[in-house]
């Protein structure tokens, strides 16, 4: 009887794990469409969608068992890059973005020679620490960053010419919106795509049991510090994005410790052993505290995304996401014993 | 100049030597870090503040209010932080980084975020001996800070009950298997640490501003200092809170007030990077 019942609610949980984003990719897809009159609707999903890519990239980390408290040090090095590079050279956003990412990925270099030495709870600390030196670095250094001025009037993306289409990606919403959606898709592909390589099943064995993956070959160190830069490259574009739709940056803003704690945030509540569950955290948790706790409580709405990690972390450690996906995992244990 | 630096060195270090006291005695009976610390200690601040804008109240009489304050909260967390399972270490870093969240939220509720300063008017004034010159703010940061190390210190060292503190801190086993109640020691390290935040809260209100995100940079000096000093040696945490408090302050003359942030998460970095085992592994 037992084992029916289990059978029953894994089926169900298959099919949720299925048609929710399924569901959700519909609606998202979709969404311009309902909100074409409705400005703030647009951006507040623009905003989600761009941290949830966020989240996902943190997640290439996060899926090794490392936490990290610093990833607000990516974000800002590839806002800043991208911005300066555009902003004063003139060079198109799209070969300045990438090149947030790769200046994203040099800090990680950097960090990772002094941090991934260090496991669990002083790889989290060292990394809350590490936030400070590009933060105050870019604060001193008037001469290039303009320091706590910041930045104003970053170019916006410039609109794609296919055939006789015409996409005007920052001055229409709609464009903007699209733009992220696509890139979080893309960066969701290569997400899953590295999860379910060598690289990523490696990951999971040194999440698991590091000595024992040590023991069968795995270069933990070499997988560690892959994922470090991997997930520092991703962050670093997201935070050059964002700089080109808000077209304004400042040290304190994308250094602050808010695009150091969403990501975690996210990861943790949607669940940071699965694929979709930051990226879904991301899309139902911001809007909820965007149309919700904002207009209720203007100052201090983001008590919010303190009170979900207290209780993901008391009562739903593997997060939403990953109880759903639980049954996924049990089911291919015991279907061999049955 | 380097007066000057010695003087505020010392009596920065000794304060941010208080402002450690708390975290490393609640993370060294508990093995649980505690990243509101540095928000806790704001509270208390803008508890003090409050009291002393609105009811006039004088600087002094504010500390009971902010200690009672801290102990409320203190206790309610000590509820949270027990219920955390393995890895104790990690789940308290992240539970603790949500607490850091609502109170800063809270604070941007109740006291929005405006920077706020409790300026005490004698503090301005000060003793001057030829060229060293000791203002009353930083005479009353000094002996305030030093009379709350020395009293801990004597009950730590001189008490049957800081015998019992210090075995827990030591081996959490053997301190169980001797009959001590170790989950009571917990609940009395949370409680001595909320006095010693409540203490230190209306000093710091005294010397730096008070804004809702303020706490980060106090959780980042404690967490450096009790890092420095290892678990359990309050002579550690103040050679700890002394050599901070001169690299800061030399940093401030030296290459601008600006770049003092920057102190104390290099010199935390590179003493994680020199002891990447953590500091309780060493105790065994």
């Amino acid at each position: 009887m037992q084992t029916k019942g289990t059978t029953r609610q894994q089926a169900i949980q298959q099919q949720i794990a299925w048609a929710a984003p399924t569901l959700g990719l519909v609606l998202l897809l979709l969404l311009p469409a309902f909100a074409r009159y409705n400005d703030y609707v647009l951006q507040v999903f623009t905003h989600a969608l761009l941290l949830a890519t966020l989240a996902l990239a943190w997640n290439i980390l996060g899926v090794s068992g490392s936490i990290s408290l610093g990833h607000a040090a990516f974000f800002g090095a590839g806002a800043y890059t991208s911005a300066l590079l555009s902003l004063d050279l003139g060079i198109s956003p799209w070969a300045t973005i990438p090149l947030g990412g790769v200046l994203a990925a040099g800090i990680a270099a950097i960090m990772g020679l002094f941090c991934l030495r260090l496991r669990g709870a002083y790889f989290a600390l060292a990394t809350l620490a590490f936030v400070e030196i590009p933060k105050v670095i870019t604060d001193n250094w008037d001469g290039l960053t303009r320091g706590s001025l910041g930045l104003v009037g970053l170019p916006g993306l410039p609109s794609l010419q296919l055939g006789s289409y015409h996409f005007d990606l920052s001055a229409s919403l709609v464009g903007s919106y699209y733009f992220v959606l696509a890139y979080g898709l893309v960066l969701l592909g290569l997400v899953t795509f590295v999860f379910r390589s060598n690289l990523g099943l490696a990951l999971q064995a040194i999440r698991e049991e590091e000595v024992a993956a040590e023991a069968v070959g795995i270069q933990v160190q070499r997988y560690r510090l892959l994922s470090l830069l991997l997930s520092a490259f991703f962050s670093g574009i997201t935070g050059a994005c964002y700089g080109h739709l808000i077209r304004y940056l400042e040290p304190g803003l994308v250094y602050g410790l808010h695009f150091s704690a969403i990501p975690m945030i996210f990861a943790i509540c949607g669940g940071r052993f699965t694929i979709l569950g930051p990226a879904l955290a991301a899309l139902v948790l911001y809007p909820v505290d965007q149309f919700i706790f904002h207009p209720l409580l203007p100052a201090g709405h983001e008590f919010l995304y303190g009170a979900v990690i207290i209780l993901a972390i008391l009562f739903m450690p593997s997060g939403v996401w990953g109880q759903v996906r639980k049954a996924h995992f049990v089911s291919i244990k015991t279907g061999s014993v049955e | 100049m380097w007066t000057t630096v010695f003087v505020s060195g010392i009596t920065l270090g000794s304060f941010y030597t208080l402002v450690a006291l708390g975290f490393a005695l609640i993370f060294g009976v508990t093995h649980t870090f505690n990243l509101a610390h540095g928000e806790l200690i704001v509270l208390a601040g803008y508890v003090a503040y409050w009291l002393w804008k609105t009811y006039g109240v004088s600087f002094l009489f504010t500390f009971p209010a902010a200690v009672l304050v801290a102990l409320t909260v203190c206790l309610l967390l000590q509820r949270l932080f027990s219920r955390l399972k393995e890895p104790l270490e990690l789940n308290s870093i992240v539970m603790s980084f949500g607490v850091a969240i609502l109170l800063q939220n809270g604070m941007l509720f109740f006291f929005s975020g405006d920077y706020r300063l409790i300026r005490v008017p004698t503090f301005n004034q000060g003793l001057h001996f030829k060229t060293l010159y000791l203002s009353y703010g930083q005479l009353t940061l000094l002996a305030l800070s030093l009379v709350v190390i020395g009293l801990l210190y004597l009950l730590m060292r001189h008490t049957y009950l800081g015998k019992a503190l210090r075995a827990t801190i030591q081996d959490r086993e053997a301190a169980a298997l001797a009959g001590i109640n170790v989950s009571g020691m917990g609940l009395l390290a949370f409680a001595i640490g909320a006095i010693l935040i409540g203490l230190a809260g209306p000093l710091y209100g005294s010397v730096h501003y008070l804004y809702p995100a303020a706490g980060l940079q106090a959780t980042l000096l404690a967490i450096t200092i009790t890092i420095f000093s290892g678990v359990g040696r309050i002579r550690g945490l103040i050679l700890g809170g002394w050599i901070l408090g001169f690299a800061e302050s030399g940093a401030v003359v030296l290459l601008g007030a600006s770049w003092r942030e920057l102190v104390g998460a290099v010199m935390l970095i590179t003493l994680l990077a020199l002891r990447p085992q953590g500091i309780l592994e060493r105790e065994k």
